[in-house]
């Protein structure tokens, strides 16, 4: 496997770590604020507050995961993914996860 | 991270040294200088809370510390973990996340698994398992195999032996034997019978100094204190 494969699939699985959080956090923000705005006629230019709401939540999502499950990176650390890459890949690949969703709420309602 | 190439063919030289911790008052690391070879296995022995596994992790790079300098062949690599071949590192807690299979975590670290366990037979039938559905010793036993298989030019040890069945302890000795032929193994246990033997060099952690113990080990770790007979 080579190295970029295995960093990929580092992050892919540490995503899955802590992807019911984070997709919980998106899927509350989407449907619960999103999703009546675009009903009532006024969702469209919201997503940009709503984006940055999602990744302010990225800070706690990071603080519990410490707490809980402090000992969780040493698999990482051997494939040579440090926390700053681990942290900064979930989060954009959260990032785009979100957006995608938006525009699939946006899309199924058009 | 150095800049430096470095070179991986050859025998390889890890040195640590400048490491200073303190947590609050206590001082647990003093001034360590500590040296691997390839070819070798190093022994760390010291007293519970001695400052073993907090040294083992700031070689590995994942414990940030002021000063400490770890080089290999002359050349500063710092974090260690990020030169890709240098080293490894089990701690002591599970070294695998729960959900992951097996099959997948030797191919990410890539390791072949039928070779890694050939002279564990009893461990193929759990190929298919995942990492958190092992028994402790079994996964303590297949996560040290991982990583001293692993192309890697250095592996830090933290407690591999532990909860390890006596027959596989002797076997996994004998495997760790073989293997220093091209890597450096740096191992700290406490059980001190099976590691003296397997060790080339021995240091004892000793309030936070490392001394190099060379001569009669045993009778100098009943001086230390580590030891009571």
């Amino acid at each position: 496997m080579t190295l970029l494969a295995t960093q990929i699939r580092a992050v892919l699985l540490f995503y899955r770590t802590v992807a019911p959080f984070m997709l919980g956090v998106s899927a509350l923000i989407l449907l619960a604020v999103l999703l009546p705005a675009m009903h009532e006629g006024w969702g469209g230019g919201l997503l940009p507050g709503l984006l940055l709401t999602k990744l302010a939540t990225a800070p706690v999502v990071w603080y519990l995961s410490e707490q809980l499950r402090p000992d969780q990176y040493w698999f990482y650390f051997n494939l040579g993914v440090s926390r700053r890459r681990l942290w900064g890949s979930v989060v954009l690949l959260d990032a785009l996860v979100f957006l995608g969703g938006a525009v699939a709420l946006r899309a199924s309602l058009a | 991270m150095s800049a430096v190439a470095w070179n991986p063919v050859g025998p390889q030289v890890l040195e640590a040294d400048g490491i200073r911790v303190a947590f609050g008052q206590r001082q647990v690391l003093a001034n360590i200088y500590l040296q691997v070879k390839t070819g070798q296995i190093v022994g760390l022995l010291g007293r519970n809370g001695s400052g073993k596994s907090v040294l083992l992790q700031t070689i590995f790079g994942a414990r940030s510390v002021a000063d400490a300098s770890v080089r290999v062949n002359g050349h500063r690599m710092v974090p260690a973990f990020h030169q890709r071949g240098l080293l490894n590192y089990l701690p002591q807690v599970p070294l695998l996340p729960p959900a992951l299979p097996l099959r997948q975590a030797a191919r990410m670290l890539g390791v072949n698994l039928d070779e890694a366990t050939a002279s564990f037979p009893a461990l193929r039938a759990q190929f298919d398992y995942r990492s958190g559905e092992l028994s402790g010793g079994s996964a303590r036993l297949l996560q040290t195999l991982l990583l001293l298989h692993a192309n890697t030019a250095f592996s830090l040890f933290d407690e591999p032996f532990s909860g390890v069945m006596p027959v596989h302890i002797e076997t996994l000795a004998e495997e760790m034997q073989r293997l220093k032929q091209r890597k450096g193994l740096l191992i700290t246990d406490h059980r001190y019978a099976e590691v003296l033997p397997l060790c080339n060099v021995v240091y004892l952690l000793h309030q936070g100094r490392l001394l190099k113990l060379e001569g009669d080990v045993r009778e100098q770790l009943r001086d230390y204190g580590y030891l009571a007979h």
